[in-house]
């Protein structure tokens, strides 16, 4: 892997310079009041670097929130056409461990069908991340997974104070560059290091990683699901936000005139009350202590056992939007492991 | 429904926001027209028709005449539908429930005129109380998208379901800030959602105008708010605004 430097305000040129070339969206961090959401840049001035974490993850631009998959017109059959919005894009400055959510996000989309409204959208983008320089009261991304980040990089930038440092990851980000006052690394792997490792995370989770498959399972019974259920509002913020959450609704809209229809797909999740309602109105999961450890289930035992990979990324979002701050695993594996 | 559609509009104790926002739809109003036939709109033209296919009721019950009224319209109309909170639950017009005194009630808003013959009005109830509502938009003001769409799908023989989800879903997907973390007290977790979050997403908590969805963690929310030291009266206060049952089950 190419490693490379550039100073701060040569990085800055170079984003503004790709915000005016028009063939390409440039994604980056901006405040939005006192937090941080992507969102286009219209201008570099707007570019944040320095933040603790975005409201919403990356998936929002591979997997929208409301998105058309066909059009058609309600009385012609025949009539249906695919639609995939896919823009090229830039993001810039995602933070290693929304990085790693991309890695498994890609599996859950690719696996046996492939998915290609969100593929297409994925072979789209540009992918510059970073390490974070701001913390997090809620990060846990150490204690998890940081490998993974570098098969969904482009580029990684670390943080060296004036300059960035800049690893090249892919072929895709090589190109990237190319145009960039991009010069020669002069800092040593130690203090490339030292600058990776610079921003701590407080919380760690409390059991291995690879035994937690296994611990779900003897604690299918735990009074935590419905001690934490309880207090549970099914308001699904904590998968609305959570990067590796990736649960979806299909369904058919048609305009007032009748004339023209279309399906489309949007973001649902395995909190809310309806969720798992089949045709027949049936309830799989009506309890809310039921549904709380499904999702406990897939972060820790579904997803690991498919994709080789713990299924949360550590990145604090669900634990920091929940209204009654229960749906954090740190906090829901503690209180397993202080009520055995 | 084989032709158009009849459709009409009646409005009882309310501020007639809910036929303003209908009023409002601009450029909607002509699809609407083709899609259904409006037989009587107060706010925007006025006649008679023997029957409804689908009438709208805005606004409480609160009056004997209202009641006759209203089964009249009941009478006449294939589906009728309870528009606006007034209409759903009773909504602003039932806040003088909680007072036990309807004449001070009266006295507080109307001063030494509260007398006057045409203030009598009992208890407000809400429309099913007096007839039966075969579907309910929710919300003070509706959302007038949310309005459209059940004319759309009563039209094509669908049943128009709402949202059984809380308002934080839509308020997420804005990437609003959450109002708690900026130390206020919103509803939203317990509020149904079709609004696409309005209030917060201006930066005003939720009062669940639209009510609540169908199982609203009530105890979860006490807790909340005991930990931002709220009295008991204080939060039953604050959810009960638009009828929400504030009674918590310990
Ligand atoms: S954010 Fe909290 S209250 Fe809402 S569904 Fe998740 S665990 Fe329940
Ligand atoms: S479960 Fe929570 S901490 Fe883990 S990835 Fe999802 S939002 Fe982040
Ligand atoms: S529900 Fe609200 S907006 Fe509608 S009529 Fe009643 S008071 Fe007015
Ligand atoms: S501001 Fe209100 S509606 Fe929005 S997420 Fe927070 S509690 Fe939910
Ligand atoms: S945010 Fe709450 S109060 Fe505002 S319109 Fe929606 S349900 Fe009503």
């Amino acid at each position: 892997m190419e490693v490379l430097k550039i100073s701060k305000d040569d990085f800055r040129s170079f984003v503004q310079k790709k915000i005016e070339n028009s063939d390409q969206r440039t994604i980056g961090v901006v405040k939005k009041g006192s937090h941080f959401a992507y969102a286009d840049l219209e201008s570099v001035e707007d570019m944040q670097m320095d933040y603790n974490v975005t409201m919403l993850p990356p998936k929002k631009y591979f997997q929208p929130p409301k998105e058309i998959l066909l059009k058609f017109k309600p009385k012609d059959a025949s009539s249906y056409v695919a639609v995939n919005q896919c823009d090229k894009i830039a993001l810039i400055g995602v933070h290693y461990y929304d990085l790693a959510s991309l890695f498994l996000m890609d599996k859950a989309f690719s696996d046996g069908e492939r998915d290609e409204h969100y593929m297409k959208k994925r072979e789209n983008s540009v992918m510059v991340g970073m390490y974070p320089t701001k913390y997090f009261k809620y990060r846990f991304a150490k204690s998890v997974l940081r490998d993974q980040a570098y098969k969904v990089a482009d580029i990684m930038l670390v943080d060296m104070g004036d300059d960035y440092v800049v690893e090249v990851v892919s072929e895709k980000g090589r190109e990237y560059i190319d145009g960039g006052n991009f010069v020669e690394n002069k800092y040593s792997l130690l203090e490339i290091d030292e600058a990776k490792n610079k921003i701590k995370d407080d919380q760690r989770i409390p059991v291995p990683i690879e035994l937690i498959p296994e611990y779900l399972v003897k604690n299918h019974g735990h009074k935590v699901w419905e001690d934490f259920g309880n207090k549970c509002f099914s308001c699904g913020s904590c998968v609305l936000v959570c990067p590796t959450c990736y649960c979806f609704d299909v369904s058919e809209e048609v305009e007032l005139s009748l004339q023209n229809g279309t399906r489309v797909r949007t973001w649902d999740g395995c909190m809310l009350e309806d969720f798992a309602v089949c045709g027949d109105g049936h309830n799989f999961r009506k309890e809310k202590g039921a549904r709380f450890r499904h999702r406990m289930f897939r972060k820790g035992k579904g997803l690991p056992e498919k994709f080789h990979s713990f299924g949360c990324v550590g990145c604090g979002r669900c634990a920091y939007s929940c209204a009654s701050d229960i749906a954090g695993p740190v906090k829901i594996l503690k209180y397993m492991e202080d009520n055995k | 429904m084989g032709a158009k559609p009849k459709v009409a509009f009646f409005d009882f104790a309310s501020c007639e926001g809910c036929q303003l926002q209908i009023a409002n739809l601009e450029e909607e109003v002509i699809g609407l027209a083709e899609l259904v036939d409006i037989v009587e709109f107060r706010e925007i033209l006025t006649g008679k028709a023997p029957e409804y296919d689908i009438a709208f009721i805005e606004g409480a019950i609160t009056r004997d005449v209202d009641e006759k009224k209203i089964k009249d319209i009941r009478s006449r109309s294939k589906v009728l539908v309870a528009l606006g909170q007034c209409a759903v639950s009773g909504g602003i017009p039932r806040l003088k429930n909680n007072n036990p005194s309807l004449d001070n009630v009266k006295k507080m808003v109307y001063g030494d005129k509260y007398n006057m013959p045409h203030l009598d009005t009992y208890p407000t109830k809400a429309v099913n109380e007096v007839v039966k509502v075969d579907l309910y938009l929710p919300g003070c003001p509706i959302n007038n998208k949310e309005f459209l769409r059940f004319v759309k799908e009563i039209s094509l023989g669908i049943m128009p379901k709402l949202p059984n989800y809380p308002v934080c879903v839509e308020c997420k997907l804005k990437e609003n800030e959450c109002l708690f973390d900026l130390g206020q007290i919103c509803l939203g977790p317990l509020a149904r959602a079709g609004c696409d979050a309005i209030c917060p997403s201006n930066g005003v908590p939720c009062e669940a105008c639209r009510g609540t969805v169908d199982n609203p963690n009530k105890n979860a929310m006490h807790e909340i708010l005991e930990k931002y030291n709220y009295t008991v009266e204080e939060i039953k206060r604050k959810i009960n605004i638009f009828g929400v049952d504030p009674e918590v089950k310990k």
